[in-house]
């Protein structure tokens, strides 16, 4: 084998993360950016997300996958990025060496001195979620069927059954039923809809597609193909409630039961992960907890908005450089805290303050008439208010500059209490 | 031209029905002595009934009940088993069995009958080496007993409530569908024929002698017949008046978790002692145990059903499962369950194998019941039954021109760096990684479509490759694997199934609903 190439930055994964941060990470000067993809082609999902809905944020229009995908490829391709497709990564180790292969190559070595890790996330499967019955032809994940629809142009099924109303179930009951399908239904265990609003009336309500809330599939039918599911009402526990069981005649069963950030190549190079978000514990820059490597996207949390990947994307990017041109300041990061109905914060941790930071979170229950709180210490740095919140939404908090280097920072969430929270602006 | 739509020869000196790990196992063993046997076999692909559903367990016959036949096989068929797979490039790992004496085994007196003393005595001392002379007594070989810290030396994840252990150390595992293949692969090298997606709907008779084998696509004329159907070989026996036995088919059910996180959580296969009064099932009790690949399985269930088709699993099973093995491994990963699934056997009434020539149809040999621990006992099974052929006509002197290797395709995953870079240089197809999770090629696909036995279908490939057995159960290499497929074998991608006829993977191409609508 060759002797290992020596990149300033190797970036696994070619999808709107993958792809912003090679940009960012090229654009603050770095010589030689890598950027590694397994699949043919550049942009990840997008390119199979040929619906409207990307880029309100970063371009203010909105785009179609394809289209936000091409203004990134456009800019990828022109800057002299290092493009390997067709290449998987076998193994990243904590000293950051990585083996890859592909076709033209064949097994290569990479000793970069950065990597942004920008590998996405995958679908849970049937059997994550523990759905009993045979194993037949017909069981697909919706990102799985949304890529043979519109990549590959081959239907998955024709008389479909969905369960879990995550935003990928709602955008293919939609496209499913525009090719001639027949979507039976939607069924969601949780009493709320998993996916955006938006999406719950431009799929579902715009097509006379049922909403089963509080229900599930208990088996599936048929030896050979799906021959039917059986569906059935949960108690508050979650758990089926027998009688209520009916039986639904369909070819297929399309899960849309959440996604799962893709860490394998993070676990083995031993990137801390977070129990709760699944993906590595990020600093304001998306640093690891390993010297030298970065994450971006959806492998370090689930997004509900490709913006904010792409702005998760630049930060790593540039960060990467930084770290790599040796201008990063190695300070002990500031721990931050979800506060109340916070279930999540990214990033959990914070070294330059006084750069100002963009926080994601996800809320536990949905609430109306709020107020997003950050404090750096005992000192309120950021509070707006907002008429509701809900789980399935992420919220933005972008906190200015602070001169202070506070302990800690909290993140929180109130209702009311507070006189002025109907007289503040938005 | 794959081999399933070959035409059946006319003739052949030996025919068996059922192209599971029994029958191929026994095809093979003839093979050495005769050329042109025929195996039949229904399904798309060999090993498609219980060989591809089990726990792929070598026992060692510690678990089955002195004086029986299967007792007798298994302890012979592990014995034999390191020289029935030389050559065929599968791979037999011998990681030995864990018996964990534990706390409920003999539960606390309260009657007072038994002093604390005497229980503790009966756990750590009489109980296991009851097992050890138990076994030695079969002529099991390599029992030893554990200490409590043995125990916990062994498996360090069994529950503290473990008291001693007996480490059962010819205890092995094999891939069943794996080997099921290699063995029919190597009797084709040496000029069987495997017939797929053949149907045997019948035999002719005459004067107390089977004189052919009927099926959907013809007739082949035979002095010997060798019925290995599996779950269905009384209706089989039956076809040709040389049954009396009833298979009642039992369901064992199995989780399969994600081998990254359970890699090394069990290192042998780990099985909690129950007496025999505290037996709830019929099944040996199954165990916790990594699979020939490295996946950790638990399970599996006996429960009877009148199915013969039943491979679902209910609700109520994956809970049984998780709840059995809650007490024997407490801190148990439950969230890195990755597949779950069940396999039908095939008892009889007995309990014990049916083998043996028909006294009311001369060349008809049965071999039925074969149940756990039918896949450790293949070896002894195949010895068994070459006896009985060799009794009935088979030559008994093996044939000079015996091939005795089948070679195995590479395993990119496996091979070292050095060699993965020579096949890629040689076909880039090799570098083309199209199954993320088991780092499976693309040309690993290819050599499966175009195998001796070829794999026409999404599981056969998935057999022979491990192509979506990953944490992603498909969802990234399904349409990859299906393109290729479609590639390979010429067809269009709606002809490509997942296993067989009936299993179509997609239903039309884009579009195509609208355009029937139009019409």
């Amino acid at each position: 084998m060759k002797a290992a190439e020596r990149p300033d930055c190797v970036v696994i994964g070619a999808g709107p993360a993958g792809l912003g941060a090679a940009l960012a990470a090229r654009e603050a000067g770095l010589r030689h950016v890598m950027l590694v993809e397994r699949d043919f082609e550049l942009g990840g999902i997008l390119p199979q997300c040929i619906h409207d809905g990307f880029g309100s944020i970063v371009f203010d229009q909105v785009l179609t996958g394809p289209q936000y995908a091409q203004r990134f490829i456009d800019r990828v391709e022109k800057s002299g990025i290092d493009i390997r497709l067709n290449t998987m990564v076998l193994e990243m180790r904590p000293d950051r060496r990585i083996t890859a292969v592909n076709p033209g190559d064949g097994v290569f070595e990479l000793e970069p001195a950065a990597i942004v890790l920008a590998m996405g996330c995958r679908e849970r499967t049937r059997h994550q979620v523990m759905i009993p019955g045979y194993r037949p032809a017909g069981v697909i994940c919706a990102g799985a069927a949304q890529r043979d629809i519109n990549i590959d142009g081959v239907m998955p099924g024709r008389r479909v059954v969905i369960l879990g109303s995550g935003d990928i179930g709602l955008i293919m009951a939609r496209r499913f039923t525009l090719e001639g399908a027949e979507v039976e239904g939607v069924y969601e265990i949780m009493p709320h809809a998993g996916g955006l609003t938006r999406n719950v009336v431009q799929c579902l309500h715009d097509y006379d597609i049922p909403l089963h809330l509080s229900h599930t599939v208990t088996f599936i039918h048929g030896r050979k193909r799906v021959k039917a599911v059986t569906v059935a009402a949960v108690d508050e526990n979650l758990k089926p409630i027998k009688d209520s069981e009916r039986r639904v005649p369909c070819d297929s069963l399309v899960l849309s039961v959440g996604l799962i950030p893709e860490n394998e190549l993070s676990k083995q190079a031993g990137v801390e992960l977070d129990a709760v978000t699944a993906g590595p514990v990020v600093d304001e820059t998306m640093h690891t907890s390993v010297d030298g490597i970065f994450a971006c996207g959806n492998v370090v949390g689930v997004f509900d908005l490709v913006d904010w990947v792409t702005r998760t994307a630049e930060t790593a990017g540039r960060a990467a450089a930084e770290y790599v041109l040796e201008e990063m300041r190695k300070e002990p990061p500031i721990r931050v805290n979800p506060g109340r109905n916070v279930k999540f914060v990214i990033p959990q941790l914070v070294r330059r303050p006084e750069r100002g930071v963009d926080f994601f979170f996800r809320v536990e229950h949905a609430e109306k008439a709020v107020r997003t709180r950050v404090l750096a210490g005992n000192e309120e740095v950021y509070s707006r208010k907002a008429k509701f919140v809900r789980p399935p939404e992420m919220v933005h908090a972008e906190v200015g500059a602070q001169a202070a280097r506070p302990r800690e920072v909290t993140i929180a969430v109130e209702t009311g209490g507070k006189k002025d929270i109907s007289s503040d602006e938005e | 031209m794959s081999a399933e739509y070959q035409s059946l020869p006319s003739r052949a000196g030996l025919v068996v029905v059922g192209g599971g790990v029994i029958g191929c196992s026994i095809a093979r063993e003839a093979a050495r002595y005769i050329s042109g046997i025929v195996i039949l076999e229904k399904e798309s692909d060999v090993s498609c009934g219980t060989s591809k559903a089990n726990n792929a367990e070598v026992h060692s016959g510690i678990g089955e009940d002195a004086g029986t036949l299967k007792q007798k096989l298994n302890v012979r068929g592990n014995q034999l088993y390191d020289e029935f797979v030389r050559g065929l490039g599968v791979e037999l790992k011998r990681q030995g069995m864990l018996l964990v004496v534990t706390q409920r085994t003999v539960p606390v007196d309260e009657t007072g009958g038994m002093s604390e003393s005497e229980r503790e005595d009966i756990l750590t001392r009489k109980i296991p080496d009851a097992i050890v002379a138990y076994g030695e007594k079969a002529g099991i070989k390599g029992l030893r007993t554990l200490t409590r810290d043995e125990v916990f030396a062994t498996e360090p994840n069994v529950t503290r409530e473990a008291v001693a252990g007996v480490f059962d150390e010819t205890y092995g595992l094999i891939s069943p569908y794996k080997l099921t293949i290699a063995l029919a692969e190597h009797a084709v090298i040496n000029g069987a024929r495997v017939f797929l997606n053949t149907e045997v709907t019948g035999f002719r008779v005459e004067d107390g002698e089977v004189k052919a084998v009927i099926t959907d696509r013809g007739e082949i004329e035979t002095p010997l017949v060798i019925n290995a159907a599996g779950v269905f070989a009384d209706e089989v026996a039956d076809m040709a008046g040389a049954g009396g036995f009833v298979i009642h088919p039992r369901k064992g059910a199995s989780l399969l978790f994600d081998r990254q996180v359970t890699a090394e959580y069990v290192r042998s296969s780990v099985a909690e002692f129950r007496m025999p009064g505290q037996k709830t099932t019929q099944s040996k009790g199954g165990g916790a145990m990594p699979t020939a690949e490295g996946n950790l399985q638990l399970g599996p269930t006996a429960i009877e059903t009148g199915d013969k088709y039943d491979t679902s699993i209910s609700a109520e099973e994956i809970e049984e499962i998780f709840e059995r093995f809650h007490y024997l491994l407490p801190d148990f990963p439950r969230d890195a369950l990755i597949s779950a699934f069940s396999g039908i056997r095939a008892p009889t009434l007995e309990e014990d194998f049916v083998i043996g020539a028909s006294e009311a149809v001369r060349g008809f040999v049965n071999v039925a019941g074969i149940q756990s621990p039918g896949l450790a006992s293949a070896p002894a099974i195949a010895e068994m039954v070459m006896g009985i052929l060799h009794d009935l006509g088979l030559p008994r002197e093996p044939r000079p021109d015996f091939d005795p290797v089948r070679p195995a395709p590479p395993k990119f995953s496996e091979l070292p760096v050095a060699e993965r870079n020579r096949l890629i240089a040689a076909d880039p197809r090799w570098g083309h990684v199209i199954c993320r999770c088991e780092t499976v090629t693309e040309m690993e696909v290819v050599n499966a479509i175009h195998a001796i036995i070829p794999a026409t279908n999404m599981d056969a490939v998935k057999r022979r490759t491990r192509t979506g057995m990953g944490r992603c159960q498909g969802g990234f290499c399904h349409g990859r694997v299906a393109s290729i497929l479609a590639r390979e074998l010429g067809t269009p991608i709606t002809a490509v199934t997942k296993d067989g006829e009936s299993s179509p993977v997609f239903l039309g191409m884009a579009k195509d609903f609208l355009v029937e609508e139009k019409r």
